[in-house]
């Protein structure tokens, strides 16, 4: 009552305002629908109308050629052919390729390129703006043609390697991102998928086997790294200034004859070690536990986690092709960055623990170091073409700087010397190329229980000037020196000395 | 505008004045030829399709309207509509028909298009939805033409609420459960959902109450605290309103009504009493309950998160919207052309639900960006219309009135529209004129026939004011 206006007439007042506001306001709210139509049917038009799931791309598949993928060289990897009924099918010219390249299949859908670039093949056009001007384009369809940066010959030679065993290749140009094999073994027969005649045996039959040949293990398998990962625990204790190259910690020593103890709990550093305190470059060479769990522990859960972030963990990579999700902890722990405990980041400070890596993401850890500190965007599609839009090729992308040049190029010399130094020899024998400086960090993943490690290596040459850097995974395959090293070793001779996949 | 200059024809028979309506004449003619020009272009891409796919030569005479007899149907009852009025002599809005009129032809454009059998009790969904449209032209007519007095909406306000909350409770009891939301009421033979008509009662309920206590509540507060609430008698309303609305989203599990009741009523109070307090007091209550129902209740935490993320999961939870925003990429800016669009695979088309929830999407598509603005400055030029009758209306009852049936149109399309658009989470209401359904159609109707009625100033005079309340009249005297 206190604010009663006196002598006002208090019933006259029109309401006619206020319907001018509400109508003002709901002019805004249509001109908010007006903007949000734009935004789906302009701005993301292009992206809504190729992705592989969207019914216009899968209806189209049915009808359209696809185009051809071939790879670096110009050897065709993909391309179609008509069965008795005159339905056209698309045949694959080797296994060698089949993760990556996938299948298309009218009856099990898509994987791998042919799933990503649906839309490329088949020829969909992408921009709303460009229809304006042909709308009444009596063939709207162009379909486009793949260049792969990857070299057929350089993904047969990386399989051939690895034999019967299960595991994965994966080598890139650091310095564009371009990626040059990306082998999974064992590989499949996508043709005998996307052949209507063969479609449902030979779908049953690769689902039917244990050792799971339809899974991309360079992408989507989730591997304990073992020592690959001190690369990780490097970049990170440089880039967050935790320690320096020459950075000599006073426990080790002790570490070294009696095993460190960390909350209790003991580690111990393996066989064939020289008791002595390391500085960056001898604990690399040396493959020393004990340095790198008191490396973790001086660069802290935060910053280990953070780094590795930067290098691509703990989401999906930026690549044409589905990647599971490396890891340094499960978190939810409350030491920093996720971990539970000192325990459990001073084990993850030399890659075993809670952490958990793709092959393709290690590749990139080691071009990163390759490229100066530069991660490069990896890629496999080197150039679209097609009969109306001639060759667009695929500009190299930067994902961003992880690491300062100088730190960069102290570990570049710590990899050098795990490869070529007197004490590296015993660990990472077969990895060096004669003539070419080489660096690389080998891993043997212990996975508990009696079976063999994970045999690991990571890599890239030539030191002083990389041009591919390499990652290598195999399955229960013994130690890292004595596997995967030499099989990067002889891969990455096979590139640069003897022109493979060149 | 609403026919001031026209002059009255000669009487034709005693007590029968006609009145020319040129205005609506002309953009009926221009709404029909719009739609004559959308079948051909439907029929043509029909008959094309066809000639592909069997790998015919293109038919004689491909060129010519889908259905003809169906659009004549149609234009027929429209053109009736407006001749009915022109002989009742009325001088009523003459732009509301003609804009109603075109959307409900882009509906039966849209219905045709549509696979027949997504609805088929009276020969396939075209069929039903001509029918539906030509019983709601009906019903905006007589209510255009024959409705002279509002009192009989403003003297009975509660009993009008009375029916509203009956028509509530008998859903509960007898409704029948459809896609996990209790909505639909069956009597006998017929079949409905009562939110439609709830939505009218509301408004007419709304605009007597306020109207009778604007003063007070316009002029009155209770403080608490640095907060002005409205009298506090008078919250109670407004409280049994929010709780209505929570009890819609609680029982019936519809979300879209109770956002549309809950949304027209807060802008109905701020018309009343030009308070934009109340409403940022009822958006409070409003965010309050929706954070309570999203943490209480599956059903809404559900539809927040797909809206949230709906490429989280696209085969499953989020498949509706996705594939409707896959429907407006497709679209881009010109549209695929009617019937054109919706690419079938394995048999179905890609949006569930899509004559009922998604007209917009998949006009969206065929139309293209220029359609869907087309058919958003629709809405608008209905709400215009509608608030501008509010304007000038008579008295505070009828402006009340008015504006509600011009918020519950608009406020509704805004709402689906929306979810469409992924601008909000998608609800289950229809999209006015556009989307199938006769509960829809017909509850749409009425507030465009009562909004054409209104529209009528030089009929009848509002009805005296009637006697003050007793408190009012206490005010009164304080204020003196």
């Amino acid at each position: 009552m206190s604010d009663l206006p006196i002598g006002r007439p208090i019933t006259r007042r029109p309401v006619g305002a206020n319907i001018t506001a509400v109508g003002v306001g709901l002019a805004l709210a249509f001109g908010v629908l007006a903007g949000g139509a734009g935004w789906w049917q302009v701005v993301e038009a292009g992206r809504l109308t190729t992705a592989p799931d969207n019914p216009l791309v899968i209806a189209t598949a049915r009808t359209a050629l696809r185009g051809q993928v071939v790879d670096r060289a110009g050897i065709v990897l993909a391309s179609n052919e008509r069965d008795a009924n005159g339905e056209v099918f698309r045949v694959y010219a080797d296994q060698a390729v089949s993760h990556v390249v996938g299948y298309a299949s009218l009856l099990f859908g898509s994987a791998g390129l042919e799933r990503t670039y649906a839309a490329d093949l088949v020829g969909l056009r992408r921009d709303p703006v460009a229809d304006l001007l042909r709308k009444f384009d009596p063939t709207p369809a162009d379909p486009q043609d793949l260049t792969l940066t990857l070299s057929l010959d350089l993904q047969r030679a990386a399989l051939a390697g690895l034999g019967a065993d299960r595991g994965a290749v994966v080598m890139l140009d650091p310095r564009t991102g371009g990626i040059l094999a990306l082998a999974s073994s064992p590989v499949y027969d996508a043709g005998g998928i996307a052949n209507p005649a063969t479609s449902r045996a030979t779908w049953a039959a690769l689902n039917a086997d244990p050792v799971q040949p339809l899974l991309p293990r360079a992408t989507l398998g989730r591997y304990v790294p073992g020592s690959v990962f001190k690369i990780v625990t490097a970049i990170a204790g440089l880039g967050s200034d935790a320690f320096a190259p020459d950075t000599i910690f006073p426990e080790q020593e002790a570490g070294e004859r009696d095993g460190l103890v960390v909350s209790g709990f003991r580690i111990r550093e393996h066989a064939g070690v020289p008791v002595r305190s390391y500085d960056l470059a001898g604990a690399t060479e040396v493959s020393s536990n004990i340095y790198y769990a008191l490396a973790a522990l001086a660069v802290g859960g935060d910053e280990l986690s953070d780094w590795a972030g930067r290098l691509g963990f703990d989401a999906a990579l930026p690549f044409e092709l589905p990647t599971a999700v490396s890891q340094v902890t499960n978190g939810g722990g409350d030491f920093g960055g996720g971990f539970k405990d000192a325990v459990e980041l001073a084990n993850a400070g030399y890659g075993q623990a809670e952490t958990f890596v793709t092959p393709l993401q290690m590749a990139l850890v080691a071009a990163t170091v390759a490229n100066d500190g530069v991660l490069m965007r990896p890629h496999l599609v080197a150039s679209f073409s097609s009969a109306e839009g001639g060759v667009r090729p695929v500009r190299p992308d930067e994902v961003r700087r992880v690491l300062g040049a100088d730190d960069a190029a102290a570990i570049v010399a710590a990899m050098r010397q795990a490869v070529e130094g007197t004490l590296g020899r015993q660990f990472t024998s077969g990895a060096a190329i004669q003539g070419i400086p080489t660096a690389g960090k080998s891993g043997t993943a212990e996975l508990g229980g009696t079976g063999e490690p994970h045999s690991w290596f990571i890599g890239f040459a030539p030191a002083d000037d990389p041009q591919i850097a390499i990652a290598v995974l195999v399955e229960r395959g013994g130690r890292g020196g004595a596997r995967a090293a030499p099989l990067a070793g002889a891969l990455m001779r096979a590139y640069l000395v003897d022109g493979v996949g060149r | 505008m609403t026919g001031a200059t026209a002059r009255p024809l000669p009487a034709i028979v005693p007590g029968l004045r006609p009145r020319p309506r040129w205005r609506e004449l002309q953009l009926l003619v221009l709404a029909a030829i719009a739609l004559f020009v959308g079948s051909v272009s439907l029929g043509a891409t029909v008959r094309a399709r066809a000639a592909v796919a069997a790998d015919a030569p293109l038919p004689e005479g491909a060129l010519a309207p889908h259905d003809l007899t169906a659009l004549l149907v149609y234009l027929g009852a429209l053109f009736a509509a407006h001749l009915i009025q022109v002989l009742a002599g009325r001088r009523t809005d003459q732009v509301l028909l003609p804009a109603v009129g075109l959307l409900g032809g882009l509906s039966l454009l849209l219905m045709q298009r549509l696979p027949q059998s997504l609805a088929g009790q009276l020969g396939g969904l075209a069929q039903t939805q001509l029918i539906w449209l030509v019983l709601a032209l009906g019903v905006i007519t007589v209510l255009a033409v024959g409705v002279r007095s509002d009192s009989w909406l403003r003297l009975y306000k509660y009993t009008w609420a009375a029916v509203g909350v009956g028509l509530l409770v008998l859903t509960f009891i007898f409704g029948r459960d459809v896609n996990g939301a209790r909505l639909t009421l069956d009597l006998g033979p017929i079949s409905g959902q009562p939110s439609e008509l709830l939505k009218v009662i509301l408004v007419v309920f709304l605009a007597g109450y306020l109207s009778e206590f604007r003063p007070l509540l316009v002029e009155q507060s209770t403080r608490l605290g640095p907060l002005r609430l409205p009298p506090l008698p008078y919250l109670a309303p407004m409280v049994a309103m929010w709780a209505i609305a929570l009890g819609i989203v609680v029982i019936q599990r519809d979300l879209g009504a109770a956002l549309l009741f809950f949304a027209v009523f807060l802008t109905l109070l701020y018309v009343a009493t030009a308070r934009a307090s109340y409403v940022v007091i009822g958006l409070g209550l409003f965010i309050a309950g929706s954070a309570v129902m999203y943490r209480l209740f599956g059903h809404v935490a559900q539809r927040v998160d797909i809206w949230l993320d709906p490429f989280a999961d696209p085969q499953g939870a989020g498949y509706q919207v996705v594939q409707a925003l896959y429907a407006f990429g497709r679209g881009g800016i010109l549209g695929t052309g009617l019937g054109n669009g919706l690419p079938v695979v394995g048999g179905r088309l890609p949006i569930p639900e899509i004559h009922t929830d998604f007209p917009l999407a998949a006009l969206g598509e065929e139309l293209g960006l220029i359609g869907v603005l087309a058919i958003l400055g629709l809405y608008l030029v209905v709400i215009e219309r509608g608030l501008r009758i509010a304007a000038s209306a008579a008295d505070d009852f009828r402006a009340l009135l008015a504006a509600g049936l011009s918020l519950v149109v608009g406020v509704q399309a805004f709402i689906i529209a929306a979810g469409n658009l992924k601008l909000i989470p998608l609800t289950g209401i229809t999209l006015p004129f556009i989307s199938y359904g006769g509960s829809s159609l017909l509850a749409n109707a009425l507030v465009v026939g009562l909004l054409l009625a209104l529209s009528d100033r030089g009929v009848e005079p509002p009805p005296p004011r009637p006697p003050r309340s007793r408190l009012a009249r206490i005010v009164d005297r304080g204020a003196r």
